[in-house]
């Protein structure tokens, strides 16, 4: 697992009432007992830590949070609109 | 006159609204008749970074034009829009300024957050521009029963004067105290509600956090639902003594009959259906009605995901069959989510529901969601003949208060 998945599942256990260690990419978010404020919370420190914005919204189910893989799929998606938007600053 | 259960019966004999479709319960009517929404981009501040854009504002509020007390015009926003609020419940009341009994007159004016804005601008004043000083009005502005102050001094009320707090059922719960003194016998008159003044960026950002805004618009009951829609302003009531009134001749607009409030006691922000369930069978148990009597409910209705599920299933429980016989709406799709003030604004909707002979849509109802198959009233109002109504407030925290209103005795 890279750095950002690392990071991210560290997050997540921070927040988990009983921290397990044998999160993986394919773990559904539903298994980790996470309630919509934990997410909201989850979704803050997410942000705070990769100097991202992520648009979450707790109304609605959103695919890009359904497993752990697929909220480190949509942070590293914005990290590199991030760094392109950064570079097109630059430029 | 007394009830069955020995208590005083308690009327209401003003009522006032300041909301984003209209300046005063006239105009704002008149909207809810057109079906008009006052949600809309954000103008009163900077929008910056955030990326929800709506919301329920009071645009062109001017103190000096809006507001008729010099003292109130110093007050902060919300303290505003309880002046006007009051001001209009007051004079369709008639009672003599200043009133004629004062320790027997209680005003109860709450807010959930008080004065935000003050705050706000206090802050950026210190924090941001290294003022030395913040302005000597900071702490008055901001304290949470500066409304309640003001609106007292005003009309010479003496008795049990303070605000209260419990988030979006602040209202329903000021009124429901103002009810329990007066058929107690502790007042005779009481000014109730609350104001709300919450759209700065600050708390905009707070807020969102939360992640229960919706970027689009308030769809209460409808499918396409993705959040709630932030609003501001003011739903004040004038409650009196039944027999007091009649002694001056005064308008009685409708009876308040009903007062049920209970707490969840479970979660801060997940709404459980034991709590909204009991706090409507309370409500009824006091209006001593059948629940195949209410004719209308204004729901809570915030357009979040779970709410209006949760709401929908309490309410089957509490009405069984009746609950998809009678009409129910979430006003909120027009004026927005007035939080502490949602319930004195709804309040008075209920009251005019009665007096008219119509009850309000619930606008912006594009598609049915299974999860919520009652009568929403969806789109456009109608005539009813209404005798009585409830009015549900409930907030986070699971901080539950409904009202019941009936006709004016005969």
């Amino acid at each position: 697992m890279d750095d950002v998945a690392t990071k991210i599942i560290e997050i997540l256990k921070k927040h988990m009432k009983e921290p397990r260690d044998d999160i993986s990419l394919s773990t559904p978010l539903t298994d980790l007992k996470i309630e919509s404020l934990d997410l909201a919370m989850i979704v803050f420190d997410i942000e705070d830590r990769f100097q991202i914005e992520i648009p979450y919204n707790a109304n609605e189910d959103v695919e890009d949070f359904k497993t752990v893989g697929s909220v480190v799929d949509r942070v590293k998606a914005l990290i590199s609109q991030n760094s392109a938007s950064a570079d097109a600053a630059k430029a | 006159m007394k009830r069955a259960d020995g208590l005083r019966r308690v009327v209401v004999t003003g009522f006032g609204m300041v909301t984003p479709i209209g300046l005063d319960s006239t105009e704002t009517w008149a909207s809810m008749k057109e079906g008009k929404c006052g949600v809309s981009r954000i103008e009163n501040f900077n929008l910056d970074d955030l990326y929800i854009h709506i919301a329920g504002e009071i645009k062109g509020f001017d103190p000096a034009v809006h507001v008729k007390s010099k003292k109130i015009q110093y007050g902060e926003r919300y303290s505003w829009f309880a002046g006007r609020a009051a001001d209009e419940a007051w004079a369709m009341s008639g009672l003599p300024t200043p009133y004629s009994n004062p320790y027997r007159s209680c005003c109860i004016i709450g807010s959930g957050a008080g004065g935000y804005s003050t705050v706000e601008t206090a802050y950026r004043d210190l924090f941001i521009h290294n003022k030395r000083a913040t302005h000597p009005l900071t702490l008055l502005r901001i304290i949470g029963s500066s409304a309640s102050a003001h609106v007292g001094i005003e009309y010479g009320i003496k008795g049990p004067t303070f605000a209260t707090c419990s988030a979006c059922s602040t209202a329903t719960h000021a009124i429901g105290l103002a009810y329990d003194y007066i058929r107690n016998g502790l007042c005779d008159v009481g000014v109730a509600g609350a104001s709300e003044a919450v759209l700065t960026y600050g708390s905009m950002r707070t807020w969102q956090a939360m992640r229960v805004l919706s970027p689009d618009g308030c769809f209460p009951f409808s499918k396409r639902r993705n959040g709630t829609v932030l609003a501001e302003g003011a739903g004040i009531l004038v409650l009196e003594e039944l027999e007091h009134a009649k002694r001056r001749g005064a308008t009685i607009l409708a009876e308040l009959m009903g007062f049920g409030m209970s707490s969840d006691s479970k979660d801060m922000v997940n709404p459980d259906i034991d709590g909204p369930r009991s706090a409507m069978q309370f409500a009824l148990d006091d209006a001593g009605l059948d629940p195949s009597e209410i004719d209308y409910l204004n729901a809570h209705g915030t357009a979040t995901a779970l709410n209006d599920v949760n709401e929908t299933n309490a309410i089957k429980d509490v009405f069984g069959e009746h609950a998809y016989k009678m009409a129910i709406s979430s006003t909120k799709s027009m004026h927005g989510h007035l939080l502490g003030a949602g319930g004195g604004v709804e309040a008075g909707v209920c009251i005019k529901a009665i007096n008219e002979g119509w009850v309000p849509p619930t606008i912006g109802f594009t598609d049915p969601d299974p999860k919520c198959d009652l009568d929403y009233v969806p789109n456009t109002g109608r005539s009813l003949n209404v005798r009585y109504t409830m009015s549900n407030s409930f907030a986070f925290g699971g901080l539950n208060a409904v009202l019941v209103f009936g006709r004016a005795p005969a």
